[in-house]
């Protein structure tokens, strides 16, 4: 009998174009046909590949292009650049382009429309990819290159990783999130280059699916290769609700007997707030209750990670009644459009704006340092936003803290570090 | 394929944002190598000189997907070769045609300014006398490098110009 094998080598070897269905196993090379491509208005901004357009693209309809790091475009030349990219897309048979006002960020949006599916292999430009594997699908950033590769031939290839599990247990308590889940195995583990994650454990099942997201997407700042949740029922009703009707999925879980690298745990009722503070995540991480001394000026909610509806909630939660401090800016960033209008329709927009803060339109923006409120000298931002290296946001002398929405929201009204629990504490009966 | 050349060490963690700044994205391909590291290691860029090779510690090149691979190979450095090395980095280095090699233990093998001899094919490191033997360079890999990257070879098999 084949080695038991983990979920990821069975994705891996389900799309192995050598052959197809034979286990693999860590240090193997595998070329494998990829289900789904994503393309990013950042393609406007990569000399090599607008100098070495492919001819034709291979399976168009399974490719898509959305815009979101450079919307709405802030200077004429990525505006121009954005022209291209239609005339291109149009020109090569691509018709699912997001462009903007119609999408998002392209992580939660792709969930969000039916493209990520439990079992296959997804591809996009970005390091963020891994969000894909909160719904149980190989998603993995490649870059622009490779993204040229698999646009002409359909194919990739990936170095088969060790595998994680990590196994959570108990019940998430309010105040805490999916960010201080994963700010958890950053501080405990610190980075895993080159192998893959995959959850299990009782406490998955509880967890809604944007807290999953935040805690996949976030597993690029461990430098994981794959980082893969269970698909559970709940994620399998997450995925049908954005499909026709009868279309089959494929969903594929790890084999019970497969032996892993390590074996972490996490007890989710002992999980507390947390910051990672500058510059790096790894290893870099403090609860937020010893940080309070820190006063800030910016404050950041957003990113594929962080601006979904339940971002939304606990941000309209903390403000509710109260005011932001005057020496902070505080601004809030859906993730993607529908988001957004969801957020309107909750009233969560109103009492975001009243308190205060702004509401700007979905895109990644400030999470990179693109546009969007940049931050500049000496400034100190709290972010639940992905990265906090040296000069991500904009100047390199300002510092960021990254930490969950919540945090970032009992920081903005108190104008220093905040343990949400401490504002929200004060909301029990 | 083989590299020799003269060492600088960087420490672990070294990111995407401190090797290819946002910063670059607004600036003309030509002028953007020189802000490599600027942010940790101001003026290097200037001293570095082609041929020389980049030794790092662990996770090396973690973050996002821009082309951090373009500015190395722009300031003519000939290699990497770190503890440990970010999958995305990794591909991303090779696709462009710039060597890497993951070598567990090399920075604390190397001295800063030695020289150093490295094969990827057998996966052999040596400086100041002494050997260092890690997994070698996957032959799949070595080939795209010997194409010179991914365009390249893209190229040769008819797919772009
Ligand atoms: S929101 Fe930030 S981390 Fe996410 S894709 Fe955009 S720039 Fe990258």
């Amino acid at each position: 009998m084949s080695r038991p094998q983990t979920q990821i080598e069975r994705i891996l070897s389900r799309h192995s174009t050598e052959s197809p269905g034979a286990p693999v196993e860590p240090e193997d090379f595998v070329e494998v046909e990829v289900d789904r491509l994503v393309l990013l208005d950042m393609a406007a901004t990569h000399p090599e590949f607008l100098a070495h357009l492919p001819h034709r693209v291979h399976r168009p309809e399974r490719v898509a292009w959305v815009f979101d790091h450079l919307i709405p475009p802030p200077t004429v030349e990525l505006a121009s650049g954005l022209r291209k990219l239609r005339e291109l897309a149009a020109a090569w048979g691509i018709t699912n382009v997001w462009d903007i006002g119609r999408g998002g960020i392209s992580h939660p949006l792709m969930a969000e429309r039916g493209w990520v599916r439990p079992g296959e292999i997804l591809a996009n430009t970005d390091s963020h990819t891994c969000a894909a594997g909160a719904l149980g699908c190989a998603g993995r950033g490649v870059g622009m290159l490779e993204v040229m590769n698999i646009l002409c031939t359909g194919r990739t290839w990936y170095r088969v990783g060790e595998t994680v599990r990590a196994s959570l247990a108990g019940r998430l308590p309010p105040g805490v999130s999916g960010k201080d889940v994963f700010l958890t195995l950053a501080r405990d583990h610190g980075a895993i280059p080159g192998q893959n994650l995959e959850f299990a454990g009782d406490g998955v099942a509880a967890l809604p699916i944007p807290t999953r997201q935040a805690i996949a997407t976030m597993c690029a700042e461990i430098s994981a290769e794959f980082a893969l949740f269970p698909p559970d029922d709940r994620a399998l009703d997450y995925v049908r609700a954005r499909l026709p009707a009868g279309e089959p999925l494929a969903p594929v879980r790890a084999d019970p007997e497969a032996s892993f690298a390590a074996e972490w745990s996490v007890d989710l009722d002992r999980v507390e707030p947390l910051v990672a503070l500058p510059h790096r995540v790894a290893r870099n991480v403090r609860p937020v209750a010893e940080m309070t001394s820190v006063p800030i000026t910016r404050a950041v909610v957003g990113s594929c990670a962080n601006g979904t509806i339940e971002d939304l909630e606990a941000v309209a939660a903390v403000l509710h009644g109260r005011r932001v401090h005057p020496d902070v800016v505080f601004t809030v960033t859906p993730t993607t459009s529908e988001v957004m209008a969801e957020a309107a329709r909750r009233g969560l927009v109103e009492r975001i704006l009243t308190a205060g803060a702004l509401v700007t339109n979905p895109t990644c923006g400030a999470c990179f340092g693109g546009h969007m409120g940049v931050l500049g000298d000496g400034e100190v931002c709290v972010t639940s936003t992905t990265r906090n290296f040296q000069g991500r946001m904009g100047s390199p002398n300002a510092k960021i803290y990254l930490a969950s929405s919540a945090t970032v929201a009992a920081s903005a009204v108190t104008g220093h570090l905040t343990d949400p629990r401490e504002i929200l504490g004060g909301d029990r009966p | 394929m083989k590299l020799v050349g003269r060492a600088w060490v960087f420490e672990d963690d070294i990111n995407t944002d401190l090797l290819y700044p946002a910063a670059c994205f607004r600036l003309p391909a030509a002028e953007r190598p020189r802000l490599t590291m600027s942010a940790n290691r101001p003026g290097w860029s200037a001293e570095v000189r082609p041929g020389d090779l980049v030794i790092a510690g662990a996770n090396f090149g973690t973050g996002s997907s821009r082309p951090a691979a373009d500015n190395l190979k722009g300031l003519g450095v000939a290699g990497v070769v770190a503890d440990s090395i970010n999958g995305l980095f990794f591909r991303t280095a090779v696709n462009t045609g710039l060597p890497v090699l993951e070598a567990p233990g090399v920075r604390a093998f190397v001295r800063e300014g030695a020289t150093v001899e490295v094969d990827l094919d057998t996966g052999t490191i040596r400086s100041e006398g002494r050997e260092l033997r890690v997994r070698p360079l996957p032959p799949f890999l070595s080939r795209i490098l010997a194409d010179g990257g991914l365009v390249p070879r893209l190229r040769n098999e008819g797919y772009i110009d």
